[in-house]
């Protein structure tokens, strides 16, 4: 008896998860159908209404975090190189230094390495915004003037965090490369024409494509979904939840999409 | 009744027996001013978010010139706004943003003006409400009355026809807010310009509106010209204005 309502607690369980998913699935739908809607509203909009929002939040997202970005981007630039440097000789293939540093620096981690600094900086920052403004009833006080609030909240901040992004990978790259080289010729000395020379060789335009488009993926997905996790508090006590979640959800799908276009273009 | 310049038709609403509104019907002409008031739960506070649509889930119709304001879209909601401006209860005055922004906002997403010409109607009216040392305060800094006097002034930047206000002298001490009530009774006076107010105290109004309806139970208990709300012997404005828990109306 006593096994049986445990099961039946787990179905229970496992039903209400599987209807939350769907039904939050279904809700997300709705808001990025909200969002292409939002489009229309763009012939009736002055678009000057829109600069101090894009200029603030590429300061928020961009600018603020560029020394956050140059120290994450020294480490990891000057782990790797350490790494590959220390390990490589041994087996006789330190000429692959330069495709081990694209593959796995300027490839994978700088935009990676990115979009979680941006989505724990900017996109929690971005929910705890709009939902305070919603229980300020700042949301609705937009809607009551004729502003459309998709438009006028989540556009801006995509342009601001595509640009932010954008901006960050390269600054990520540049650093982790250069500066990781600095570092590491504290304890292990390549010599620069050297270094220089593997990472042209390895560099591609297909790699540079690519770091483009996770950037522009990132720039519009960490925006969205922190915006959509954002407008659902109902309650002030709901805040501190959802921002949480806008904060976890975003960092999985930023893995996810990482992992699809990786998948796509390099297998 | 699409021709009239607002119509709301049997606006009904239920949710428990405290908050509801039941067939209520009226008609306001260009430069006609009404005042709504009543007890907490009379119903009073659902009509300006009905008017609007802020809250659309009611029954009825509401026309505000020609235009079916509750089966408009989103998008033609929001161009209905732009002259049917709804000054709500908190005045929800964007944190982020200065007095002088908040008031130029709409201009800004709105109007074909120039940066020099939004300048010029904002001072316009920060000097109006005499606000001009808060101009670039944000509002967490600046006093419950000058919150008031800069909701008031992004209301009106856009000159709309139509103005909903909702408890606009809640909290507020009247001496502190006689600018908003000056720019009030003139925006009442002209004859192109409406104005429904929802309050408690709608004598403070009585040189404003020249309409005054009671709400009880969602129900219209009196409806009538300034000159008979203040003459009136109707029971249940007679026990709201006496504050007297003795009357029809079970407080």
């Amino acid at each position: 008896m006593r096994l049986w309502g445990k099961i039946e607690n787990f179905l229970a369980l496992t039903g209400r998860k599987v209807i939350a998913f769907f039904s939050g699935y279904i809700e997300f739908q709705h808001y990025l159908k909200s969002i292409f809607n939002s489009f229309k509203s763009l012939k009736y909009l002055r678009l000057r209404s829109l600069y101090s929002t894009v200029l603030l939040q590429t300061k928020y997202t961009g600018l603020d975090a560029v020394f956050l970005i140059s120290v994450v981007a020294l480490m990891l630039g000057a782990t790797v190189i350490i790494q590959a440097s220390q390990k490589f000789p041994k087996f006789g293939i330190d000429s692959f230094i330069g495709d081990l540093l694209v593959l796995i620096i300027i490839r994978e981690i700088g935009p990676l390495a990115t979009a979680m600094i941006v989505t724990s900086r900017s996109g929690s920052a971005i929910s705890a915004e709009i939902a305070t403004q919603k229980q300020n009833h700042e949301i609705r006080s937009l809607e009551l003037l004729g502003i459309d609030t998709k438009l006028y909240i989540v556009f801006p901040r995509i342009i601001a965090s595509i640009l932010s992004i954008i901006s960050l990978v390269i600054l990520f790259d540049v650093v982790a490369l250069a500066g990781g080289y600095l570092i590491s010729r504290l304890f292990i000395f390549i010599p620069p024409q050297q270094f220089l020379a593997t990472i042209i060789n390895a560099f591609s335009f297909e790699d540079l494509l690519i770091t483009f488009l996770k950037s522009l993926m990132y720039g519009i997905l960490i925006p969205l979904i922190c915006c959509y996790y954002g407008f659902r508090p109902s309650t002030a006590f709901q805040i501190p939840i959802y921002v949480s979640r806008a904060v976890v959800r975003t960092l999985l799908s930023v893995f996810i999409v990482n992992a699809l276009i990786s998948f796509l273009f390099y297998l | 009744m699409e021709n009239s310049f607002l119509s709301v038709r049997n606006m009904s609403y239920m949710l428990d027996i405290h908050s509801t509104l039941r067939g209520i019907t009226f008609d306001l002409k260009q430069g006609e001013n009404i005042i709504f008031f009543g007890l907490e739960n009379s119903g009073i506070d659902k009509i300006c978010p009905f008017i609007s649509c802020a809250i659309d889930d009611f029954e009825g119709e509401v026309f505000f010139k020609g235009h079916d304001v509750k089966n408009a879209s989103y998008y033609e909601r929001n161009i209905i706004r732009k002259d049917m401006v709804y000054l709500q209860r908190g005045y929800g005055l964007i944190t982020n943003m200065t007095v002088y922004e908040n008031i130029a906002l709409p201009l800004k997403y709105h109007s074909n003006m120039t940066s020099d010409e939004i300048d010029f109607r904002v001072n316009q009216l920060i000097d109006e409400m005499e606000i001009d040392l808060s101009r670039d305060m944000r509002p967490v800094d600046i006093y419950q009355s000058e919150r008031l006097k800069t909701a008031f002034a992004r209301a009106i930047v856009l000159n709309p026809d139509l103005l909903l206000a909702e408890h606009p002298l809640e909290a507020q001490c009247v001496l502190n807010v006689m600018s908003v009530m000056r720019s009030l009774k003139k925006w009442a006076d002209s004859p192109l310009k409406s104005v429904i107010i929802v309050a408690y105290n709608p004598a403070v109004f009585s040189d404003i509106a020249n309409r005054f309806i009671m709400l009880y139970r969602g129900e219209v208990v009196f409806d009538g010209t300034r000159e008979e709300f203040l003459s009136t012997t109707n029971e249940y404005v007679v026990q709201y204005m006496t504050f007297s828990p003795k009357g029809p109306m079970l407080v």
